[in-house]
């Protein structure tokens, strides 16, 4: 016997976190695009999705954010710092991919100064996955050691049962119970079987490639060249990821006034590393592309213990060129034999 | 009782002709809406349609933009390619919903002081009834907001 | 023989003659549906060269890229006739010699590709012709008319829904062969003219800029429409800035390879029926 949650029931689950002052939120088609929002009842919610669009990062790292305002006048200067409004939110039908995501930047973000913007947000959010019965040639989640019903950065996972009727429901932390305990009335327990989680072939040898990617010889190799000729230098693999972090901070306004922002940037930008003086380290669009894979597989990893890759396929399935992680660890892999 | 409305108006001029005809109207003692802030460039030629963006990016309820009337150029053919510009600038400004009644255009030479006041009186009254650019300033506002997710 | 096989013939004759030192074409992609932009500098790969319906990336904005024609030597391109346009208008405005651009030129109705002929860009001038009398349909005109018939309000209204998914990643500026600026301009600062952040207001600006930038350059290719992860029907604004310039200008953009920039030209009697 394991707890369920049936499908018929969750629109009654909704009413209940938002009576108890949570923001629900979860997959949902709208305006032409698959994303993560804010819904008001659970028919909106879309859980036959894959896999969004855009990921989950949009929900803990936005786009655009404000960190300060400031006037200047005569006789002083104002700087008013702003954090993100208090929100306690339950993200329902995340994606292992996506969850795990999160929890990779964590240390990162948290490693020396604190970022109080990602922290405020992770710490007022649940985040209940449900884990994947169907995937696409680009999912590649087992390829980075993980699976379709990985628990890392969930704090509920939830199985599909077989006879499509609800889910089982697995606890995994204490906010997960926290927020289930609000609807634990409305919890059965069953002997309903849950659906296999979809099989995800294995497509590279992420040891060797990360092996390969080490050796300082490869560094200067001509694969990359190779690799990257097609990318046309967008950041729409960037800006997809969940696990991408990298930021800019502009100020936008003018002597008298303005606000200092926090705003993604991509390391596919010719501009991300562009001197002042002219001087490009990162001159050519190869050397962006393999910062992008070592920073990934082999400084992240030696840093922080973990690549920096949830196996989402974001960047294969949507890239201009049809380039991607992917085909680049792929590549790798024949490279290493 | 609120107060009336009183639109922001932003006037891209040309200094050869638009200018002095502005010149023109003042010495002449012609009274027009006060409400026109002035920006002198050296042709219309030179009226970038980032200037247009930047102006409304500030709050301007409508934009002006005037310069020397056809073969009057100091440059010779400045106004014919910013004719052409304005053209095709003011049918994507329409697609896009920022309605052409904002952003008007004219020829006014520098013996023209009467017709420059009477421009800026009627595209002033004409501002004025449309009301304050609200869907811009939403966008406006929306930066100065939290981030939304 | 197939197109796919006399091109295939075609690019080793070339590569192996020495007439050009690389071939820019389609490869077979991640899935059956995908094709990827593949380069073939020997003429043991021609093989990798896939020609079918779904070549449609148009690949001509590689032909701009940092100091591959510098040498002055001949580089080959698989081409549909808007990537034709394309070389044309990069011609027209001095970014690269036509001289050394060799075409593998094609075009797909339905499930057919058929192959054009010519090598040089001026060899095509008919084909681009017969598009400027009967363009092909683009799928989109039903949502250009709704858009038509709605007020400035609802059109804004509709616009702001659509840019407020951008998330400024510059795809299909990235994508597209006429954005070949070295520094575009939303990445100059000294001034910023608009906002590089990526709100509604920096969203909306941006599209604008790119639109306007296009407007009479743009050869409907569809790449950034393609490119956009989140799906902002960007060629149908392009779309209707082609139509205006055609109207307003009888400029139909990438004719020649000598034609006159629609916005570096004029004519005195140019219509100005708005200027007061």
């Amino acid at each position: 016997m394991t707890k369920i949650l049936f499908s018929d029931k969750l629109d009654k689950c909704v009413e209940r976190w938002k009576s108890a002052g949570l923001t629900v939120m979860g997959p949902v088609q709208r305006a032409n695009i698959k994303t993560y929002a804010a819904v008001e009842h659970a028919s909106e919610f879309d859980f036959g999705l894959i896999l969004t669009d855009r990921s989950i990062k949009d929900l803990f790292f936005p786009q655009t954010e404000p960190m300060l305002r400031y006037t200047i006048k005569k006789d002083a200067i104002n700087t008013d710092e702003c954090l993100p409004p208090r929100e306690q939110r339950i993200i329902f039908g995340a994606r292992a991919c996506d969850a795990s995501g999160m929890a990779i930047d964590d240390p990162l973000f948290g490693w020396d100064y604190k970022d109080e913007y990602w922290f405020q947000r992770r710490n007022e959010s649940v985040i209940v996955t449900i884990a994947c019965t169907n995937a696409d040639e680009f999912c590649m989640c087992t390829s980075l050691k993980m699976a379709p019903d990985s628990t890392k950065g969930s704090d509920v996972l939830l199985r599909p049962l077989e006879n499509s009727k609800g889910w089982q429901v697995e606890e995994l932390t204490e906010r997960g119970r926290e927020a289930f305990k609000t609807i634990a009335d409305l919890l059965q327990e069953g002997s309903d079987t849950a659906a296999p989680v979809a099989a995800v072939a294995e497509k590279f040898d992420l040891d060797a490639c990360v092996a390969w990617l080490q050796n300082p010889e490869n560094f200067d190799s001509k694969f990359w060249k190779e690799i990257s000729m097609r990318c046309i230098g967008c950041a729409s693999c960037t800006y997809l990821c969940p696990t991408c972090h990298c930021f800019d901070i502009q100020d936008e306004g003018d002597t008298y006034s303005g606000i200092r922002r926090k705003n993604w940037d991509s390391c596919s930008f010719a501009l991300f590393t562009l001197h002042t003086s002219g001087h490009n380290p990162r001159s050519t669009q190869s050397a962006r592309w393999r910062q992008r894979i070592m920073h990934k597989f082999n400084y992240f990893p030696s840093k922080f213990n973990a690549n920096s890759c949830s196996g989402c396929g974001r960047c294969s399935r949507e890239c201009p060129v049809d380039m991607g992680i992917t085909e680049t660890l792929q590549e790798i892999s024949k490279l290493s034999q | 009782m609120s107060e009336p409305f009183e639109p922001k108006i932003i006037a891209f001029v040309c200094t050869y002709c638009t200018y002095a005809g502005a010149d023109l109207a003042g010495t002449s003692r012609l009274k027009y809406a006060p409400n026109v802030r002035i920006i002198r460039l050296p042709c219309t030629g030179r009226i970038s349609p980032m200037f247009i963006l930047k102006a409304l990016q500030k709050g301007a309820d409508g934009v002006l933009i005037s310069g020397c009337h056809p073969g009057d150029c100091h440059f010779t053919h400045g106004n014919y390619h910013a004719r052409r510009r304005w053209m095709v600038f003011r049918a994507l400004l329409d697609f896009i919903g920022i309605p052409p009644e904002r952003v008007k255009y004219s020829w006014i030479s520098a013996a023209e002081g009467v017709k420059f006041a009477e421009f800026i009186n009627s595209v002033t009254n004409d501002i004025r009834k449309l009301g304050p650019f609200e869907q811009y300033s939403q966008l406006i506002e929306q930066t100065q907001a939290p981030a939304s997710l | 023989m197939s197109i796919e096989e006399q091109y295939r013939k075609r690019a080793m004759e070339l590569l192996s003659g020495g007439a050009v030192k690389m071939v820019i074409g389609y490869g077979r992609g991640s899935n059956a549906e995908r094709r990827r932009p593949v380069f073939i500098s020997s003429p043991e790969e021609v093989n990798r060269l896939v020609l079918d319906e779904a070549c449609i990336a148009n690949l001509s904005g590689y032909l701009v890229n940092e100091g591959l024609l510098s040498d002055e030597k001949r580089v080959a391109v698989f081409l549909r006739p808007e990537g034709i346009r394309a070389i044309n208008i990069l011609a027209a405005e001095s970014q690269l010699d036509a001289e050394q651009i060799v075409i593998f030129g094609f075009d797909v109705s339905g499930n057919e590709v058929k192959a054009l002929k010519g090598i040089h860009v001026e060899e095509f001038e008919d084909v681009i012709g017969a598009i400027k009398e009967h363009a092909p349909e683009m799928g989109n005109e039903e949502l250009l008319e709704k858009i038509e018939q709605m007020n400035p309000q609802e059109r804004f209204a509709f616009w702001k829904e659509e840019f407020a998914k951008c998330i400024k990643c510059y795809a299909c500026r990235q994508a597209c062969p006429m954005c070949y600026c070295r520094r575009c301009i939303v990445d100059s600062n000294q001034p910023q003219w608009v906002n590089t952040s990526s709100h509604s207001l920096g969203n909306f600006e941006w599209n604008i800029v790119r639109a306007f930038h296009l407007s009479g350059r743009c050869v409907e290719c569809g790449n950034c429409d393609r490119a956009c992860p989140v799906n902002i029907p960007l060629r149908l604004i392009n779309h209707r800035m082609a139509q205006e310039v055609l109207k307003s200008f009888d400029h139909f953009a990438g004719m020649s390879k000598t034609q006159e920039p629609v916005l570096a030209s004029f004519k005195k009697d140019d219509s100005e029926t708005f200027i007061l």
